[in-house]
């Protein structure tokens, strides 16, 4: 209603203003005329002068409210009248005021438009900013992308450039466009990379092929080969009866050679050796045998054997040694478990597997000439990897004689045959720890009586070198390879060592049966030079602790130079009621050492070289080499010979009535020392001299 | 065989002047040279197992045994068998022995005859060697040209023992007689025979005497006879020492004292009335030689049949026992 009232007003005003228009132009049109008027009229108009013909209206209309209120007090008819034209006035003020205000709402109106129109395009701009925006980002990412593209060919590993140039041919390297372009470059060495490789390629294929056709032809033969064992065989079995005819002995020794086969590496070398040696000297001398069970080791053979490719496929570094353990404790495992052995006997069995010899065993046979031999029967401990020797000796006549039977003795004759080897205690110095890891409380000494000894030799001769092993700290547990080399010397030195020293035993053993019946037999080329009055007239071996328990031999104790290893023998010799015991200790490498005099004299008191320098000279004329002028062998009997002479020497330079002087002597005493004479002179009928 | 060396007899030793050196001769001709400030002053950290060992052994050119030792100012004087040897001591410094600085011969009587050294005495004034020698006679020689001065003819075996006092020598040998000399004539005025008195003589080991001594009133001597000590001028016998041993071969006098040694296991110090003072134990079972010294150090050097030597400085007890090996 209000708005009509306001329109009918600007109607009204409107016609009032613009008459002559809006008097002329049809009802509908002249609202759509007159806003269209008033809109350009507002733009048109500033609105500065509005405001301040709109504040100068309100001014005026406010001095014409005051007017009126004055005019009210006077309330005359005359002011009446002003009043009324007044009003009139104010009324007119208040039209151009609506005016105004219509301007003005006109105006904001635009100006809300224009603003909003603003709005609209700024926002529009900033779309499009922010499209072009990720529209650049996205091409960046597209640029760095390419960028970062490697090709295949980067992978691929190209012929040195050098090379390239050199090999390829020229239509594929083309050099004037390569050397300048580094892309076709690579092209044409990629091109070069791929003609080669195709041609290796053939190549590969070829080569395949054809050793397709060796194994083929590889199977085929061995086809022929396996053909051809049951036609050997056959011929074999023919040849039998005519061997049996012309006695040969090719069979037995195909059997040995079979049996060698499977003996263990280092009895196979000793084996091989001492065969060789067999040969060359000729079966008087040495002979060579394998005994044992052959099927049993041909078993343990193939367990080996099988073992060992086990370890291989395993590709592990356990050793021989490991795998046995390994072995034999699963076995006492099933044990456990199946049967229910008792404690003891299941360490018997520990003990019996540990100490197991290889069940073949070479028996080597040395000879002397006069028909005494030594069979030596060497076994390889499988486990302990040690050669241990047992011994039987034969003997051609019998011996008469207690301490002459003794030395030859299998026991002591191998007793250091080489220094300090007497075979009591193991070569190879991881047996202690074998043994207990094995549970084997007692030491290997405790068990020589049962499997034999174990000398170096005899590791020696079967090529086993443990002294290399000990100086080589970080191989001891390494599995000890048999060395050919050595074998083959040790079984030559060896051979020529025990006929040595069987020889020497056999002289030594006759000497002592002379030397217990009494008789001093003078060796060759020592004949007895004068009359000896003395006599031996005993001989007996001794025991270590009656021979130690002297206090004559305390001295030769003390200075190490005899040990319980030696052979001890007592003489006595006697002359009228003198009475000289001499303890004898011959070593068992008679007669390269001479058999050592420790010396007691009973006449007169008791006498030895400790308490008298005459007992003490006849000692050092025999115990050593002092003026060797007689260069004859050092014979026990030569010796003895010596030693009577000596004592007679002795006896008769005393001076006593009971010993009568009936040597040649040029001085009985000589010197501050009082020497007796004791060296023969062969002069005229022979003297004795000092010397 | 054995080694001769283990049964090495040492039949002399000799101090050097200087004291620093002791020199043993042995049987096999051997002469072994130990440094004592070596032995008895040693360097801690250069000590080796072998410090007691000789410093040099050296072998005389004829190999024959050294019967005697006797050391002058100069020289290094080595009795062996029919010569005297004398060495400058400065060469035995040296690892190899060189020629000796001169030498005496003395011709033995016959072809298959030697003739020992047995013992050599030199007078304080270094002028005159005399040598005990095995063809019974004592030989005088002057030091200066070696010329022979004077010899002395009256035993009838071999010398053993020779020594003297400035005016008088005196001699003991095998055949049991202990002869006094006047250096000034050649025949000797008095003797003793101490296997002829009852309270001296030992049949069953000898008539010989082993060692005879002068002192300034005294003479002391045994051998197979007993040790005993005689009156210088009325040649009686004053004390008989009573000891257990099977022959004497040393015996001297020393501070009021009587060092005697021989074939027992002690070497004796006794005071003239006949007691033991000191019992040393020996390693040698027939001790040969004992030296005795004050100056610089005291020592006592003992050997005999054996390898080793005994060695004490406070001539109380056994200090050290040096191998001559």
């Amino acid at each position: 209603m209000g708005k009509d009232e306001v329109s009918t007003k600007k109607r009204r005003k409107i016609n009032t203003t613009t008459s002559i228009d809006a008097s002329k132009l049809a009802p509908a049109d002249v609202y759509k005329r007159v806003v269209e008027f008033e809109e350009s009229e507002a733009q048109i108009r500033s609105a500065e002068k509005d405001a301040a013909l709109f504040k100068k209206i309100c001014h005026d209309v406010r001095q014409i409210f005051s007017d009126v209120a004055d005019l009210k007090v006077k309330g005359t008819d005359e002011a009446n009248e002003k009043i009324n034209a007044k009003r009139i006035e104010a009324s007119l003020l208040l039209v151009a005021l609506k005016k105004l205000n219509r301007l003005e709402k006109v105006r904001t109106r635009a100006g809300r438009d224009a603003l909003h129109k603003e709005k609209q395009r700024v926002d529009s701009t900033h779309l499009l900013l922010q499209n072009l925006l990720y529209e650049a980002d996205h091409l960046d990412k597209e640029v760095t992308k390419c960028l970062q593209f490697k090709s295949k060919d980067e992978e691929i590993e190209l012929v040195p450039l050098k090379d390239f140039y050199r090999d390829a041919p020229s239509e594929i390297s083309r050099p004037e466009v390569t050397k300048a372009d580094e892309h076709q470059l690579q092209l044409a060495r990629l091109e070069w990379e791929l003609r080669q490789r195709r041609e290796l390629a053939g190549v590969c294929s070829e080569l395949v092929s054809s050793k397709e056709r060796v194994a083929a032809a590889i199977a085929a033969a061995r086809s022929r080969l396996d053909a051809l064992a049951p036609h050997l065989r056959d011929v074999l079995k023919a040849t039998k009866p005519l061997q049996e005819c012309l006695a040969l002995r090719l069979d037995e020794k195909r059997d040995e050679a079979q049996a060698a086969a499977l003996l263990p590496p280092p009895l196979f070398l000793l084996y091989a050796n001492a065969g060789a040696y067999s040969d060359a000297l000729g079966a008087k001398n040495v002979t060579v045998a394998i005994a044992g069970d052959e099927d049993e080791a041909r078993r343990l053979d193939q367990l080996t054997n099988e073992e060992s490719e086990v370890v291989v496929s395993n590709d592990s570094d356990s050793d021989q040694d490991n795998n046995d353990e390994d072995h034999r404790d699963s076995k006492k495992k099933r044990h456990h478990r199946t049967v229910k052995v008792s404690k003891e006997e299941r360490a018997e069995a520990k003990k019996k597997e540990v100490l197991k010899t290889h069940p073949l065993n070479v028996h080597v046979t040395v000879k002397n000439s006069d028909e005494t031999s030594v069979d030596l029967i060497f076994s390889y401990m499988i486990h302990l990897k040690i050669v241990v020797v047992k011994f039987i000796m034969n003997v051609s006549k019998p011996i008469i004689g207690v301490s002459a039977a003794d030395v030859l003795n299998g026991d002591c004759i191998l007793n250091e045959l080489y220094v300090g080897d007497t075979g009591t205690d193991s070569p190879h110095p991881a047996t202690a720890y074998l043994l207990s890891t094995a549970g084997i409380s007692e030491h290997f000494s405790h068990f020589i009586s049962e499997i034999g000894r174990p000398f170096i030799w005899a590791q020696r001769m079967c090529g086993l070198d443990f002294m290399a092993v000990v100086s080589d700290k970080q191989k001891t547990n390494k599995n000890i390879q048999p060395c050919q080399s050595l074998s083959v010397a040790s079984v030559e030195n060896f051979i020529f060592t025990l006929k040595k020293r069987l020889k020497a035993r056999v002289e030594l053993m006759k000497e002592l049966q002379d030397l217990e019946s009494g008789k001093i037999l003078p060796s060759k080329g020592m004949p007895c030079p004068v009359k000896l009055s003395g006599s031996l007239t005993q001989w007996q071996s001794i025991t270590w602790n009656e021979y130690s328990q002297a206090p004559s031999t305390l001295f030769l104790i003390s200075e190490g130079l005899v040990t319980d290893v030696f052979m001890l023998y007592r003489a006595i010799i006697t002359r009228q009621s003198a009475k000289l015991v001499a303890l004898v200790a011959v070593s068992s490498d008679y007669p390269k050492k001479a058999p050592l005099f420790s010396l007691t004299l009973h006449w007169n008191g008791t006498h030895n070289s400790l308490t008298n320098d005459d007992i003490r000279d006849i000692e050092r004329v025999i115990n050593t080499d002092w003026h060797a002028s007689d260069k004859g062998r050092c014979s026990l009997s030569s010796q003895i010979m010596k030693l009577l002479t000596c004592l007679d020497i002795l006896l008769e330079t005393m001076g006593s009535p009971e010993f009568p002087p009936d040597k040649v002597m040029l001085q009985s005493v000589r010197g501050r020392n009082r020497m007796k004479p004791y060296k023969f002179l062969k002069q005229g009928a022979g003297a004795f001299v000092h010397y | 065989m054995l080694d001769k060396i283990i049964y090495n007899t040492v039949l002399s030793q000799t101090l050097s002047p200087c004291g620093k050196y002791l020199v043993a001769g042995n049987i096999y001709g051997q002469l072994a040279v130990f440094d004592l400030d070596n032995i008895f002053n040693p360097v801690i950290e250069l000590l080796t197992s072998d410090y007691n060992k000789p410093k040099h052994i050296h072998t005389l050119e004829s190999g024959s045994q050294v019967c005697s030792l006797v050391s002058t100012k100069k020289f290094l004087v080595v009795g062996t068998v029919n010569q005297i040897l004398g060495w400058d001591w400065k060469s035995l410094g040296h690892s190899k022995l060189g020629k000796p600085a001169w030498n005496i011969t003395i011709r033995p009587r016959s072809l298959f005859e030697n003739c020992d050294i047995n013992s050599l005495w030199c007078s304080e004034d270094e002028e005159k060697i005399y040598a005990g020698c095995g063809d019974n006679k004592i030989y005088v020689h002057n030091l200066e040209d070696g010329r022979l001065v004077n010899s002395y003819e009256g035993h009838s075996d071999f010398v053993h023992c020779v020594h003297g006092n400035g005016k008088q020598i005196i001699s003991s040998g095998e055949d049991g007689l202990v002869l006094l000399w006047d250096t000034r004539t050649k025949k000797s005025h008095n003797k003793i025979e101490p296997h002829r008195n009852s309270k001296v003589q030992r049949h069953d080991i000898g008539k010989w005497v082993g060692a005879a001594a002068l002192g300034n009133d005294w003479i002391i001597c045994g051998g197979g006879p007993r040790l005993s000590l005689w009156h210088l001028r009325s040649l009686d016998v004053v004390t008989v020492f009573d000891l257990p041993d099977n022959g004497i071969h040393v015996a001297f006098f020393h501070d009021d004292c009587v060092f005697a040694g021989g074939v027992s296991k002690h070497l004796y110090q006794l005071s003239y009335s006949g007691d033991i003072r000191v019992e040393l134990p020996v390693s040698a079972t027939t001790v040969y030689s004992a030296v005795l010294r004050t100056n610089p150090r005291k020592v006592l050097s003992i050997a005999g049949s054996s390898p080793e030597i005994d060695l004490c400085t406070t001539f109380n007890y056994r200090d050290q026992v040096l191998h001559f090996r």
